[in-house]
This record gives structure tokens, sequence and C-alpha cells, in this order.
């Protein structure tokens, strides 16, 4: 038994090995909070691969899906503050906070390691629908209210607020103008349109692009600064005046636990530097139809920015009491 | 058994539907008046649930007990040893799992599970391989540790303890 | 086509290949067979490597991997009475009495031929008939699936043993717990922790109902079980028998192509229908659950049947139907390739190659089968009173790792004191675990559409497609109750 203990305690000695060396002193784990083989993921891996050539030590993937990104980002945060467990955050960290009154995390508990990448948005329709453009589309909404459909994660999720804000901009309700039909994923939107279960839909680029190279789906308009490099015809929410929808925008960046020593928070600046100019990082980050916004933004100040911009839309819309 | 079985599933579902659907189910009002909320699902069944726990109690009060027994049932394998020692071996086991729980957090997930896998051990009355025993409980959990933590990356809580000791 | 085939089949016959596939089926039969472990975490560690592997070998290995762990899931269900993987729950039914008869080589040799049967027809659906059922999945909406959930969930009846009542109980009691955790709208159902947000995963409810009855029982009964190890006597399918369970084999296996191929359905929906089809309409029904070699058929031919046909929508639709195909998803786009339409235009040579090293890949799984039988069925000569403690630790390392969570092994063990007390009462666990699983689809299906039809419930039989599903329910309904009404009048 005795064996057994010191056994046990050199295997301990061997994982929480001193922390005072240099940072990184053993393997980062670099938390996803969606399950694997998603957009987050791939990101996640993305960066893994393209840091993974800067830092002495190797970066893992871990993935912890569960309450849209919050079990994971709980788990980050409350992480011992040594920059071994970092968080690929996604808009849901700043969002999921401002719309509920009791986060499980808050939006400014971490610390703000920089920003990664921004994910343009696309508001489609299947290739049999009437609407040709986004104006056409809310017409038909304001004649037969809350006859369309639209697929979306959930109420208070990112790919809701694309549609509820184009709905506030053209001055209907935006929860009652169109019926909010929840699905889980991706895949599973694209297929609901697909199969012409609902009307219309506003999600990620990333999977809609397939189905809109191949005719089945028609984009309308993209939720993104400029126009997206592979639709150069479809005009962007800002180009058609609308106001709310023109600032929403899926993003991911790297987060750590609050507190980080100094001494991390310099290592981070040095490798995003250099991640951000990396062939991997670049052309991978293109495969994925997502722009690299490494060191375009001061992390903090944007988080801040995002976090009171969909406080102020929950509680415009009413989701907040 | 009949009866007492139909009394606990009847007031299992009783309690989830009268105590935990109002506080812990919440009705968000941004849901459309159209679209079942979340409760509609959870009350449904418990009511269902209730139903059927009646439906049991009252079945065990009206009718012979079931005829064909199994040969994996409890009464079957039971073998005459008195309820109190039986109680008491269910209580040893759910202290050893609350026990690995609690003690995950001072002094580590392999410390921890390599003292619950002796405990079971012992409880199944394995103790005549003392050997194979502690062989077993030593080297299993270890191996599996390495395993993870080289392939998965998992990296298993290390407990208080060892952060105490300045580890 | 043919001369497309012949080029891609010379692409692929490569060693290099051949080595990769061996390699992921192995691993996936192992890490499938050691419950705690699952396909979803062999697909996932094996996903970095494929970063620096060729597009077609990667896919490959990754399609090695979850054939193969699908397979595995049965030997752990069979030989310990622990599906390794929840689609094997079924198979636990039969194959666990099978063992404690000694005939656990007769039990895995049959789920073998089955699961290797299934992948076969699977393989070639998805090779011949992708685009038909592509676009079957695709109209397959809320209100359809609602309908086939509730045909689903009448296997609930078939796997509730003695009392048709105390299945419904455990029905019940699956179908609420599933409710715990964030509804399909955000909000949270019975989060009395802030843990509980995240609801109870399919694994430590799977393993904890399972596993860890079977250790509370020898713990507190200490039966003549614990210390005698299982004598393994009869080995062989006899020919008889293969012939008897032919039908449900074949039937196993078409209703596994159909489910895997509709996006977010899966090989355990697959499975409990199979083996809820062949329960009623065989010859031998009465024998379910007791041992019947003919109820292994059903399951696992349904559950590897999904393995080519998820592919499906993968491919041809570029929708991932679960999380493993929806890792493999990952893989084609790191290499630049994006499933969908567009695939089979631009890239179909990839998609051939692909197809000729699924169907290598299912007589490897046979192989493979075969090579690993002899070193699994020594694991059912280790008593009980040992394996059972083993069982565990494996076990709550296995549920750790899945989501580097405490809570989850909590989960875990919760679920165990559970089960266990379901026990004592003698309620079935299986009806529990079918309606755990299916229980989300049929409450979100079900809101969804009424969500679409503006609250209007005559959207639930809008469409043929609802009305073969309700029909189909309805009909086993009124057998079930005749069934019974039979046994209480004899």
């Amino acid at each position: 038994m005795k064996r057994a203990l010191s056994l046990a305690a050199a295997t301990l000695l061997v994982t929480c090995a001193a922390q005072a060396q240099d940072y990184p002193s053993e393997s980062i784990t670099l938390v996803v909070p969606y399950g694997p083989g998603g957009a987050s993921d791939l990101a996640g891996r993305a960066l893994t691969e393209a840091a993974g050539n800067f830092l002495d030590e190797p970066m893992t993937v871990a993935n912890t899906p569960g309450s849209g990104g919050m079990t994971g980002a709980r788990k980050v945060s409350t992480a011992d503050p040594d920059g071994h467990t970092l968080l690929l955050a996604r808009v849901g960290m700043a969002l999921l906070p401002a719309v509920t009154n009791d986060p499980s995390v808050d939006w400014d508990e971490y610390t703000f390691l920089g920003s990664l990448e921004a994910t343009p948005m696309i508001l489609a329709v299947a290739e049999d629908s009437p609407y040709e453009s986004a104006e056409e589309l809310l017409e038909g909404i304001e004649n037969n209210p809350g006859e369309l459909s639209y697929a979306a994660s959930g109420a208070t999720a990112i790919d809701g607020f694309t549609v509820q804000t184009l709905l506030s901009d053209a001055g209907m309700d935006p929860l009652s103008a169109a019926t909010l039909v929840p699905y889980k994923g991706g895949g599973a939107l694209a297929s609901a349109l697909l199969g012409g279960h609902v009307d219309f839909l506003a999600i990620s680029a990333a999977s809609l692009m397939p189905h809109i190279e191949s005719g089945d789906m028609r984009p309308l308009m993209v939720y993104s600064p400029e126009r997206m490099e592979a639709l150069p015809e479809v005009p962007t929410a800002e180009e058609q005046g609308y106001e709310l929808a023109g600032q929403v925008i899926g993003w991911s960046a790297l987060y750590g636990p609050p507190d980080l020593p100094e001494a991390v928070v310099d290592t981070w600046d040095e490798v995003l530097d250099q991640v951000a100019d990396s062939e991997t990082w670049l052309s991978r980050a293109e495969d994925r139809g997502s722009i690299s916004t490494i060191g375009d933004v001061d992390m903090t100040t944007y988080a801040e920015e995002q976090y009171n911009f969909y406080r102020e839309l929950a509680e415009k819309f009413g989701y907040l009491q | 058994m009949g009866l007492v079985r139909g009394i606990t599933v009847t007031a299992f579902f009783g309690i989830v539907l009268f105590v935990l659907i109002p506080v812990y189910v919440p009705r968000p009002n941004f849901i459309p008046g159209f679209a079942p909320p979340p409760d509609m699902w959870p009350r449904a069944i418990s009511i269902l649930g209730m139903g059927l726990g009646l439906l049991l109690a009252a079945l065990s009060l009206s009718r012979k007990p079931q005829a064909d027994t199994d040969p994996e049932d409890a009464g079957a394998i039971r073998d005459g040893t008195p309820l109190g020692t039986l109680v008491l071996r269910f209580v040893y086991a759910v202290l050893a799992f609350a026990g690995f729980i609690v003690a995950v957090h001072f002094v580590g997930f392999i410390v921890a599970s390599i003292a619950l896998l002796f405990a079971m051990l012992l409880l199944t009355g394995q103790w005549q391989r003392k050997g194979t025993v502690v062989l077993v409980a030593l080297i299993l959990p270890l191996v599996l540790y390495l395993f993870f933590s080289s392939a998965l990356n998992t990296r298993f809580p290390a407990g208080s303890l060892a952060t105490i000791l300045g580890l | 086509m043919l001369n497309d085939l012949l080029t891609a089949f010379q692409a692929v016959a490569t060693v290099e290949n051949f080595l990769i596939m061996a390699a992921g089926i192995w691993g996936g039969v192992i890490i499938g067979a050691i419950p705690g472990m699952t396909g979803t975490m062999a697909v996932t560690l094996a996903l970095p490597f494929t970063f620096y592997m060729e597009p077609i070998p990667s896919i490959l290995l990754l399609v090695a991997l979850y054939k193969g762990s699908t397979y595995g899931g049965s030997v752990s269900a069979i030989l310990i009475k622990t599906p390794g993987t929840a689609s094997a729950a079924c198979t636990t039914l039969d194959g666990y009495p099978l063992a404690r008869q000694g005939k656990a080589g007769k039990a895995l040799n049959m789920a073998l031929y089955s699961s290797c049967t299934g992948d076969f027809i699977s393989n070639i659906s998805l090779i011949f008939i992708a685009a038909p059922l592509a676009m079957l999945a695709l109209r397959i909406g809320p209100p359809e699936y609602f309908m086939l959930m509730v045909f689903a969930l009448t296997t609930v009846a078939g796997v509730s043993g003695r009392s048709l009542l105390l299945g419904l109980v455990a029905a019940c009691l699956g179908l609420l717990l599933a409710t715990v955790g964030e509804d399909m709208y955000g909000s949270f159902r019975f989060d009395m922790t802030v843990e509980m947000r995240d609801g109870l995963s399919v694994a430590p409810v799977l393993i904890g109902l399972f596993a860890i009855p079977e250790l509370l029982k020898l713990v507190v009964f200490r039966h003549a079980g614990a210390k005698t190890a299982l004598e393994l006597g009869d080995n062989r399918v006899t020919r008889a028998e293969l012939r008897r369970s032919l039908k449900s084999l074949f039937k196993g296996s078409l209703i596994g192509v159909v489910m895997g191929a509709i996006p977010g359905i899966g090989p355990s929906a697959a499975a409990f229908s199979s083996y809820g089809e062949a329960q009623r309409t065989s010859k031998n029904h009465a024998n379910f659950g007791k041992g019947e070699i003919e109820g292994i058929a059903a399951s696992e031919s349904a559950n590897n049947g999904c393995c080519g046909s998820t592919m499906i929508p993968l491919l041809a639709l570029g929708i991932p139907g679960d999380v493993i195909t929806g890792v493999m998803l990952g893989a084609f786009m790191i290499h630049g390739l994006t499933p969908g339409p567009m695939l089979f235009e631009e890239n179909l040579n990839e998609v051939y190659m692909l197809f000729i090293g699924m169907l290598f890949s299912s007589i490897m799984l046979f192989g493979a089968g075969k090579a690993t039988m002899r070193f699994f069925t020594h694991i059912s000569r280790i008593p009980p009173g040992l394996m059972a403690p083993i069982v565990l630790i494996l076990c709550l390392f296995g549920i750790f790792a899945i989501a580097n969570s405490m809570y989850d092994v909590i989960v875990l063990l919760a679920m165990g004191v559970f089960g266990f007390l379901m026990f004592l009462f003698a309620i079935p666990a299986a009806p529990f675990l079918i309606a755990f699983i299916l229980g989300p689809m049929l409450e979100e299906n079900l809101r969804r559409a009424l969500a679409i039809s503006r609250g209007d419930p005559s959207i639930l039989v809008s469409s043929p497609i609802t009305w073969l599903f309700a029909a189909l329910a309805v009909f086993v309904v009124a057998v079930t109750i005749r069934r019974q009404l039979k046994k209480a009048s004899a």
C-alpha cells in the first residue's frame, strides 16, 4: 500500500509539475465549448495546429459541449489561472450572459487574450422560394403576419438574433412577425430549409455555402462588414440599411481564466502575432469561409461592446424583465 | 411488494408534478402562445406516470401476484440472507460511491479510484484472493490514468491535497 | 459507373490503406468493447491524426473506427451485460442470457455475422441508392419524425419482459429524466444545480443503468453467480439457427439502412425498432429476452446497418446526422472537400474510392471480429465478483474522459443506484433506456411540428409518411394488447 501511495504521489508530481517555471510548462488544453466537427471545433483545431508551431508545448482540443457553450466556458473560467486551460470563445460567451439574468459565467469572467476570426452569417431561402431579396422577404412577412417560419438554434441564440434584428429594423415585432422553429446544429438547420419545413433562415455561412454553391438555396443578404469573396453579388445588411442587423456577426476569440499572469498574456500576444501571418491559419480560415481578425480589435473592448449590444436587444425585445 | 411499488411510483411522479415542475420548470414569456411551453411534456409524462403508479397499486390489491418469476429476480437471488445485512451492504456501497465523489476533491482522481476499487472488491467478497485484489486495485487505475492522459490528453482532477503539499 | 468504380478500386487497394483500415477496425472493436469508451471517443481521438493524412485514407480510418466500435459495443453487451454503445442495448437482452448459459461464443458469432451483413447491405445501399434515400430523408419533417419516433417507442412493449405495465412505468421514468437540462427554446428544466443545466448525457445513463446495478447486486446479495466463472461451451451458430434468423437479419439491415439515412435518428433507434419488430413477428417470440439468437441478429444487423447509410445525408447533402458524422464532416473540410451535392460532381473519384474502401472494411470487420473473439470469450471466465468492480473503474475513467466532467461521473454513480432500486422493484431497464434516448426526439419534433402549424395538431397526420407510421404504431399497440389479454386469461 505504501508503495502504491508513493507511486500515485509520483504520478501526481508529474501532472502538477511546478508552475513557477516558464510558460508553457505542460501541454495546453484548448476547451472548445461545442461538439466535435462543428464550426467552432474546426476553428479551435486550426488554432491549435497553427499555434503549436510557436509554442514549446503541444496544444490540444477538448470538446466540452452543453448549455449553448456555457459548460465549457464555466470550466475555463473556474480553472487554475496558469494559462494551461484556455477557451475558444464564440459570440455566445458575450451573448448568453446578456440575455439571461443569472448567467452561469458572466461576459467578463475571463482574461481576454485576443480575437481570432469573424464568421459571416447568410440570410437564405430555398431555391423554389418566391422571394428574391431581403426586402421582398420582409414584405412577404409583413403581409402574412406569423405565417412564415424560420429555423434557428433558439430564440436567444445568435442565429435567432440575425432574424429578429432584421424584423425589428423593418418595423415589425421581432418575436411574433415570423415563427421561430428551433433546431440543433448547423446541419439540422440547413436540412430544415432544404426539406421545405421552414421558409427562411439566417445562420453561419459555413453551414450554408455547399447548398448555395449547388443552387439548392438562394442567398439574400450577408451579415458581414463587407461582401463575401465567394458571394460578390450578395449585399450586406449594412448596405441595405438595416441598422441592428448590420451589427450582428459571429466571431471566435481566445479567452483564459480571470487574472492570468502577465507572462502568459505576453506569450500569447507574441504567439497570436505569429499565427496571424501563418499559412496554416489563413488557409484554414479561408476553407471555413471566415475572416481572420487577429490583432484587428482590442478584445476586451469588443467583448464589452458585444455584451452591451445584445443586452440592449434583449431588453428591447422583451427577453429580460 | 406490489403495493409499495405502486405507491412509490405514484409518489415519485407526484412529487415531480406538484413540487419540482412548478419550481424548476419556468415558463419563459417569449415563447409564442400557440407553441407548447417547456412544462407541457414533463407534466404530461408525470400525469401518465402517476396514473400507471395508481394502476400498479390497484392491481396488486385485486389480483394474484405475477405467476412466473424471473430467475434474475431480487427475491430469487436473495437466498435467505436477513434484510438487515442486505440493507447494510447497500448502505456501504452507496457510502463508497459518495466517498469517492468527495475524495476526488481532496486526493485526486487516481487515489480515489484506487480506494473505491479496493472497497468494491472487498464488498463483493473477493478477499480470499488478497494478492489479486491488491494487484488489480493498484495497477488498473494507474494504467487507465496513463492511457487517458497520454492518448486523449485528459486532465484528471489532482485534488486540493496535492496543491497544499506544493506538488 | 462501373469503369469509374474500377479505377477507384485500383487507387484504393494499396497496402497502406489496408493497414489504416485494419488498424481502425481493430481499434474500434476494442474501444467499443470496453464499457465507458464509445465510438464517438474513438473517432474524436483519431481526428487530429487525420489532419496529416491523405483525405480518403483519413475518412476511411474514421469510418473503420465507427464500424468497429458499433460491433464492439455488442461484445461487452453479451459478455458483461453492459452495452459498450447505446445501440447495443437490445443485444444485451438476449446476448447476456446466452452467455450465462455458456453460449457466449455463439452469441458473439451471431452478432458478428449480423453486424457484417447489415454493414455490407448498408454500404451497397450507399453506393447505389444514395440519391433517392437522401431525397426521402429531406422529406422527413417534424411531423414525420414524431410519428416515426412514436412507432420506435412501441418497442417498449417488446422489451418489457413479464409486465407491460412495469415496462410503461420504466418508459415514463426514461422520458422524464430525458427532459432535464436545456430545452429546445433555451430554457432550463430541473436545473437544481448549475451542472444540471447540461442535462443527463446518454453514456453515463446507459452505463449507470446496466453496469452498476450488476455490481450492486453482487455487493448486496453476494449470490452464487459472484464467484463462479462461466463455462464456455457452445460456440457455433448452427445452420438451422442461422436460417431461422435470416428474416430478422435482413429486415434489421433494411431498418438500419432507412433509419440511418435519416439525419438525427441514429443506430440506437434503428436497433430498438428492429428488435421490437423481430420480437413481434418471430415464431419464437416467447423466447425473446431469455437468450434468443434471433434477437441478437435483429439488433446487431440494424445498428451496423446504419453505419453505411448514415454517410448518405453527409455525402449527398452535407448534413451530418450525428456526432460521429459531424466529426467526419470536419475531416472532409480540413482537406478542402465539402460534402454535399457538389462533391459528386467535383470529386467523384474520391467518392468512389471511399465507397470501395467501405466495402473492404465490411470484410475486414469480419476478420477482426473473428480474431478478437477468442480473446474476448476469455473475459467471461473472469468471475463476476472481480469483473464488476473492474468494469466500474473502467467506466469512471471513460465517462470522465468523454467531457472531462466530474458531473458526468456523479450522474453515472447516481444512475447506478437508481438502476438498482429499479431492479428491486422489478422495473426493467431496457424500456427506460429506449424512452430516454427517443424521448428528446419525440418531444422536440412534437413541439416543432406544433410551432410550424401554429398549434394545429392535425399537422401530425398531414402526410402519407405520417399515416404509415401512425398506422404501424396503432397496429403494434393492438397486437400487444391482444397478447396481454390472452396471457391474462390463460
